[in-house]
């Protein structure tokens, strides 16, 4: 394994043994686990001169030796899949999607596998950053005398997650793969770490629902601010991903000339949705509650509810709980997914659900609506307006992000009038 | 799908009330401004009034521009990239410049913050409270501060300091009765006789103001605040405040000792306390008292924001967790130098016998030696379209900029010749 800071500034001689001038980068193409480095570049006084793989018949920390005599002086032109390890990568930040963090790229490992170079990961730890400065052997000597720790960090290429805007050279399309995997809460975390731009590049990358899953995670002003950065049609898009209680309570948090652009670029049905519950005061039932629920007409029988479950809001938020409506979408009892099952098939709904369920008003206060889901060990509570119908239940997590939106959390309010 | 015309959501926010818009932005640029008349500033203005009177005040005007230019470029910097410097330096120089910055950086905070802490024990002990409990009590309330985990609270509290010391010292400056004509035809028209220590004073006061932990302080402050590319112009106006603010409370402190100590003969004094104590004969104790309030505050908020942009600085180049919305276990590496920091200056505040005007000026040309690589490189990146994008600063500012800090690299050659010719 060598590293790419042994290797830059060292003689590269030419098959004849003379020296010709001094490494001053490798590239590799991207794409693969292991991006194999594909050319040389040697500073040769003032020019640059591009060398392909296939030119090279050795590197080590000694230089680069040649296999060939002749120098074609071509003007180095990257290709859209390649990047220059040094002017790419060396000291420009990465996202470490293990990790789940940004870092700054120390220095860069490289490894024959399979008989060729490969790029293998990148050095974060101090290790690497005490060898560019050129003092990792006498402090490595002083730490072993005094035992004192010398953190070294890899991250596997795998696990690494270029940004764009360090690649300055080429317009690189990066993939970001990795995160898109990972989990929305993490993902949000990255998000909020990532410069303007390369939060741009991020989000460009994820489609939408991949977008919408970090943001319902995010902090509400890290929201806004994202949110702020899209294009208007690719907001109203990503809103109508979000879950409508989410998206209703970020939509809040807008100019009302932004809400009103994006609220007209959404789907109808939940651009409505959303609307509707906006009406609603913040810390009220209404505020926190969403949409998303399953409700079953009264009349039918257990094999019918459950049928009607299967073609109904594979989304919502939570389907342990069916809710019965007779007319007008009035709230008459509520099943649990166990009533349901075990239930004979022919049974009416009527006979095994739980008449006059436990509710709460739309205007309540949401400690209040917390309070009920505590007392009665609730997942979900189903939310009626004065005349009993119902409007939307409110479940156990937006419940206890109401009344502790600020546990565990980090960003707190930032800024002055923020 | 979208068309690729259409902008993003942030350019309608010209819609938005301006004013609350304007408000939110503001910070970076007021902060900054009031930190740069820390321990240092007031002293450095102090020994400026009482040697020179008013004759010295039009170099804060002149100091007023160049704080003015180079802290827009910072934080335009920060608005582009939303990196700090030696980050920035790091990408574009290269590892070995980057440490270099930020080591060198933190030699010289280092001595800045000791003298902030002089300063503190100094005010204090006029009021009979013995320095090293006033050194313990600030190091702890300014490290709790810091890293209770909210911007906006840290922010709220720089202010307030802030407002106390311009309140301060406008105050004293009041009750010195000075010459206000005078003092205003000083401030457009240069006075005063051309001699080595003339010239120096006017080194010291405009390198007490415009600091290489200023500049760096600038940016990592806008990008901690995670300003925009849009919230540009709210930035500037926040920018021209804290350079006015700057220099206002620069004009106040001279005026307050060119009216008393400088009018009444006593031309040599030791330092910011001792023109305190000077001016309580010649302006009443009110004036004694608020000189001495101003000089408590300036000291804190510089013990608060100096140990800030040295933490920045170095995690920004070492590639560390940075910020004060992180808490203790998310960045440890910052909050580490930043307790060290002010742990360790601390301590050096409690060696008997210190001579601690001698380790502010240390600090001072420590400073003087850096602003000018410091500048460079500020300027280098402020012009590289690759760097700053759509934000790179016009021909007029580049050309403001670069005659900046020409200046500033001759005067910074003046003061370390002399320091060392002396």
């Amino acid at each position: 394994m060598i590293y790419l800071s042994q290797v830059i500034g060292r003689p590269v001689r030419d098959q004849n043994g003379d020296a010709i001038g001094t490494v001053a980068d490798l590239i590799v193409a991207v794409g693969e686990r292991y991006p194999p480095v594909t050319g040389l570049v040697i500073a040769n006084e003032r020019r640059q001169i591009f060398l392909p793989w296939s030119s090279v018949a050795g590197l080590d920390t000694a230089g680069a030796q040649l296999s060939t005599s002749r120098l074609d002086i071509t003007k180095f032109r990257q290709r859209p899949n390649e990047i220059l390890l040094k002017a790419d990568l060396l000291d420009k930040q990465i996202v470490d999607i293990d990790g789940r963090r940004v870092v700054r790229v120390n220095d860069v490992s490289l490894d024959v596998v399979e008989g060729s170079l490969h790029l293998v990961a990148v050095d974060v730890g101090a290790a690497g950053l005490l060898r560019r400065l050129g003092i990792e052997r006498p402090y490595r000597t002083l730490a072993r005398n005094l035992r004192l720790p010398l953190r070294e960090r890899f991250i596997d290429w795998e696990d690494v997650d270029p940004l764009e805007t360090s690649i300055a050279a080429v317009k690189l399309r990066v993939p970001h793969a990795g995160l898109a995997e990972l989990h929305p809460a993490d993902l949000a975390s990255i998000i909020d770490q990532l410069t303007p731009k390369d939060r741009a590049g991020v989000l460009a990358s994820l489609d939408d629902e991949h977008v919408a899953d970090a943001m319902e995670e995010m902090e509400p002003d890290t929201q806004v601010e994202v949110l702020e950065d899209l294009r208007p049609e690719r907001a109203a898009d990503i809103l109508e991903e979000m879950s409508p209680d989410d998206a209703a309570d970020l939509v809040a948090d807008l100019s009302e000339a932004t809400r009103e652009e994006i609220l007209a670029l959404m789907e109808r049905e939940e651009a409505a949705e959303v609307q509707e519950l906006l009406a609603y005061p913040e810390e009220s039932a209404g505020g926190i509650m969403t949409t998303e629920y399953i409700a079953v007409p009264a009349t039918l029988s257990a094999a019918q509810a459950i049928d009607r479950l299967r073609e109904l809001e594979p989304d919502a938020e939570t389907i342990y709980y069916v809710y019965v409506v007779g007319d007008e979408e009035r709230l008459v009892g509520v099943l649990s997914l166990r009533d349901l099952i075990v239930a004979k098939p022919d049974t009416p709904i009527s006979q095994v659900m739980i008449d006059e369920p436990i509710t709460v008003r739309v205007l309540d206060d949401q400690d209040h609506v917390a309070g009920v889901i505590a007392r009665y060990n609730l997942l979900a509570v189903p939310v009626v307006d004065d005349a009993g119908h119902l409007e939307g239940i409110v479940t156990v997590d937006d419940a206890i992000d109401a009344v502790a939106p600020a546990a565990g959390r980090r960003r707190l309010a930032r800024g002055l009038a923020r | 799908m979208a068309s690729p015309a259409s902008p993003p959501l942030a350019r309608h926010f010209g819609r938005r009330a301006r004013f609350a818009a304007v408000l939110a932005v503001l910070g970076p640029g007021i902060v900054s401004g009031f930190a740069d008349n820390d321990a240092g500033g007031i002293t450095t203005y102090s020994l400026a009034g009482a040697r020179f009177g008013y004759d010295l005040l039009w170099v804060l005007l002149g100091t007023q521009v160049a704080l003015f230019v180079t802290q827009e470029i910072g934080a335009r910097m920060g608005l582009a990239t939303g990196q700090g410097l030696t980050g920035l330096v790091r990408e574009r120089f290269g590892v070995r410049w980057a440490a270099f910055a930020a080591l060198t950086m933190i030699a010289a905070n280092l001595g800045s913050t000791v003298s902030e802490f002089a300063g503190i024990g100094a005010a204090l002990s006029l009021f009979g409270v013995p320095a090293p409990i006033s050194a313990l009590v600030a190091a702890v309330a300014v490290i709790t501060l810091i890293s209770g985990g909210s911007f906006s609270r840290v922010q709220y509290v720089f202010v307030g300091i802030g407002v106390i010391v311009s309140a301060a010292y406008i105050g004293s400056a009041i009750l010195a009765q000075p010459d206000w004509p005078r003092a205003a035809t000083s401030l457009f028209i240069p006075h005063g006789t051309l001699n080595g220590a003339y010239m120096l004073a006017v080194v010291g006061t405009v390198g007490t103001t415009i600091t290489p932990w200023g500049q760096g302080f600038i940016q990592a402050y806008v990008v901690d605040k995670r300003l925009r590319a849009e919230n540009l112009g709210a930035e500037r106006f926040d920018v021209l405040i804290g350079a006015l603010i700057a220099n206002v409370i620069g004009v106040f402190v001279i005026v307050a000792c060119a009216a008393t100590l400088w009018a009444s003969g006593q031309r040599d004094i030791a330092d910011a306390a001792a023109a305190a104590v000077a001016l309580g004969p010649l302006a009443g104790p009110t004036a004694s008292t608020l000189f001495a309030i101003g000089l408590l505050a300036a000291s804190l908020l510089g013990l608060g924001v100096v140990p800030l942009a040295s933490a920045y600085t170095a995690c920004e180049a070492f590639g560390w967790e940075q910020g004060v919305g992180w808490h203790w276990r998310e960045a440890p590496a910052f909050y580490g130098l930043l307790a060290f920091f002010i742990g360790f200056a601390a301590l050096f505040m409690l060696i008997p016998g210190l001579p601690l005007i001698e380790v502010m000026f240390s600090a001072q040309v420590i400073n003087g030696l850096l602003l000018p690589v410091i500048l460079v490189f500020v300027m280098l990146l402020a012009g590289d379209r690759r760097v700053m994008g759509d934000l790179v600063s016009g021909p007029i500012n580049l050309a403001l900029g670069w005659i900046v800090t020409g200046v500033l690299v001759v005067m910074s050659a003046v003061l370390v010749i002399t320091s060392f010719a002396g």
